[in-house]
């Protein structure tokens, strides 16, 4: 029965952490702001996304690789009856060159981007979900770190974070589309 | 090679038959002159018998005459006597020459004559008986019977002569006889010493040498004898202080065998209580074997259960992926939930909280499950340790068992050595008693042989002693066959 004490304790905490969350009003917009973060790693090195920079978040679909002048696309994978461009987001950030390594995890995480012409940004790892006070989110001491697509760092548990820009990666990836007079989706 | 024996023999037939010749040579020469003499003999009795018989015939005469004169009868004594014994002297001298016939052809010359002549004397006395002197006179006168004698004489001197010249031939033939046997006894004597004296040289050289060799081979096989016999009594000495010393060995076995038949007697009556201690052994190892094949059977049943477990743990790790799948699709959900809250803008603050909070709790269970999951990797751990360990107990225990068995098989193998250890030690105190009996017998028997070895001993050194003297002896009968050899 002494094993179940913290058992049983910690079942306690989370009702009235629960039951608080519920108890308390919502905060006002004068409140602390916060970041919401999505944790992920690519290469092995940690990064950060904003939440509200992405449409939505699937995992462990199926990518059909299909050829394509631009190397970062994996393939397409169907999303919710539509089928969207998966590219690699380290690769989007250059791991495949400039003396980066590659990264060769499969990418399991796919991040959805844009409303219209939605494309996914595949990554590995989903390290968690961060809600960041806006105060220990920096600017970028240095322009065109990783392509220019992070522009801010965030500094969580005495970890900084790289904060990936999506409308950055996104308006690459329409660009580079552009430039081969290929929509993304003729992809 | 001649022998001693048929050398000396040959010395003594030599001289044997050399005594032999001399003494035939002698009884010859003996023999031829007792036969010459006897001749001699015969011719004197021959010679006495002419002369008897011309001294009877003068004896009748005389006796004739006396009585021619005086008339008397005594006168005639002589003339009868002559008368009776004439005819016997006649006939001996006949036949005392019967191998002479001019002897016996005078006899018969002279036998009428003398018949002649004492017819006449008978006449003459039976004329005188009658007492006729004149008659007789006359007839004396007449000289007839005169005449008769002188021719009776000159036989008898033919007679007496040629007997005489025998006589002389006989003496010399004596003479000669016994010169020649006197020659060959003197000569053969002679003959016979030189023969004998180089006979006895030349054998006592013979066998002065053979026996000189013989004597030396004596005295050398004497002074190998007399070694032979020093290392002998040397040897027989060793022999026996050997034999003195076996004795007391042989003393000491006898007390070792009887200490062996005792100690045998022990390890006996101990390997009974052995034998008794295994049995009761055996069974305790047979009650520890039934209690092992119980754990055994315990310990595969925890086997069982553990394997169980670890099964059940497998499924419950399968229901906490799943769980897990439902955090991280709940998670998913309440980030994009979020997401679409914040796209709704201020209406989707209060979803969007609550969005927030399903995402919270999808965090916490994900952590939990994480704990979870880690407590069931432990437990995992835990049940495959302890899968091990049992298994490992399961194999100790097998090997238990085995060692078990093998140890009731060794007690039942050690009471089958122990009965037999038993019987042996039964045996070898029968043995050893037999063999102590043996040993008494051999330290009687190795007594017997000392005592014999000290005997021998002793009279090894009166062989020595006696190889001495013979040595001596040997050394003495050298110098006395060559003393200048030996000198």
């Amino acid at each position: 029965m002494s094993d179940l004490s913290p058992i049983a304790k910690t079942v306690a905490d989370l009702r009235n952490t629960f039951d608080r969350s519920y108890s308390l009003p919502p905060s006002s917009s004068g409140a602390e702001q916060v970041e919401n973060l999505l944790a992920l790693r690519l290469a092995g090195n940690p990064y950060a996304i904003r939440v509200t920079e992405i449409a939505g978040l699937v995992n462990n679909r199926k990518t059909v690789a299909i050829p394509s002048p631009i190397s970062e696309l994996l393939g397409v994978a169907g999303i919710r009856g539509g089928l969207v461009p998966v590219y690699s987001l380290a690769a989007l950030l250059g791991y495949d060159r400039n003396g980066y390594a590659r990264d060769a995890s499969p990418a399991r995480w796919l991040a959805l981007c844009g409303n219209e012409d939605q494309v996914g940004l595949g990554f590995s790892d989903l390290e968690g979900y961060l809600r960041v006070p806006a105060v220990q989110i920096y600017a970028a001491s240095q322009e065109n770190i990783m392509g220019g697509h992070v522009k801010d760092v965030a500094r969580v548990d005495g970890l900084v974070r790289p904060v990936v820009s999506i409308p950055s990666v996104v308006e690459m990836i329409q660009r580079r589309c552009g430039e081969i007079r290929v929509s993304p989706m003729q992809l | 090679m001649w022998t001693f024996g048929r050398k000396i023999a040959a010395g003594f037939t030599l001289a044997f038959l050399l005594l032999v010749v001399i003494g035939a040579v002698a009884y010859r020469s003996i023999n031829s002159l007792t036969k010459t003499s006897k001749m001699v003999t015969h011719t004197h009795e021959v010679l006495e018998n002419i002369s008897e018989m011309l001294s009877l015939l003068k004896d009748a005469e005389t006796g004739q005459r006396g009585y021619i004169i005086t008339g008397d009868q005594p006168f005639l004594e002589p003339y009868n006597t002559a008368l009776n014994n004439l005819p016997k002297v006649i006939e001996k001298l006949r036949t005392l020459t019967a191998d002479n016939p001019n002897q016996q052809r005078r006899i018969s010359q002279a036998e009428p004559l003398i018949k002649a002549k004492l017819e006449e004397l008978q006449q003459t006395i039976d004329l005188r008986r009658k007492g006729d002197v004149a008659q007789v006179t006359q007839i004396v006168r007449g000289g007839a019977g005169k005449k008769f004698m002188d021719d009776l004489r000159v036989i008898a001197g033919q007679m007496d002569q040629e007997e005489r010249e025998l006589l002389a031939k006989r003496a010399e033939e004596v003479e000669s006889a016994a010169g020649s046997a006197q020659n060959t006894i003197s000569y053969g004597t002679l003959l016979c010493l030189l023969l004998v004296t180089v006979a006895a040289f030349t054998i006592t050289r013979s066998l002065s040498g053979q026996i000189g060799l013989a004597v030396r081979h004596v005295q050398s096989s004497s002074v190998e004898l007399q070694s032979t016999a020093n290392q002998q009594a040397s040897g027989a000495k060793e022999s026996s202080t050997a034999m003195n010393e076996i004795t007391t060995t042989i003393s000491e076995l006898l007390a070792t065998s009887r200490q062996i038949a005792e100690s045998a007697q022990r390890v006996a009556h101990i390997a009974e209580e052995t034998f008794k201690a295994a049995k009761s052994g055996d069974q305790t190892v047979e009650k520890a074997h039934d209690s092992v094949t119980g754990i055994k059977r315990q310990v595969d049943l925890i086997v069982t259960h553990m394997l169980d477990l670890g099964k059940k743990s497998q499924q419950i790790g399968g229901i906490l992926e799943i769980i897990n799948e439902l955090a991280e699709q709940t998670n998913i959900l309440a980030i994009n939930a979020t997401i679409e809250a914040a796209g709704a803008g201020d209406a989707g603050k209060r979803f969007a909280i609550v969005a927030d909070e399903i995402r919270k709790l999808a965090d916490r269970v994900a952590g939990s499950t994480k704990e979870i999951r880690g407590l069931i990797e432990e437990i995992r751990a835990a049940v495959n340790t302890t899968v091990m360990a049992t298994e490992g107990g399961t194999k100790a225990v097998d090997l238990g068992a085995r060692q078990f068995a093998e140890v009731a098989a060794a007690l039942k193998q050690i009471g089958s050595l122990v009965a037999t250890t038993t019987e042996a030690a039964r045996e070898i105190e029968l043995s050893t008693k037999q063999q102590t009996t043996a040993v008494e017998q051999v330290n009687a028997a190795i007594s017997s042989v000392a005592q014999a070895t000290r005997e021998t001993e002793a009279s090894l050194t009166q062989t020595l002693q006696t190889a001495t003297q013979l040595t001596g002896l040997s050394r003495e009968l050298s110098r006395l066959i060559q003393p200048t050899a030996s000198a």
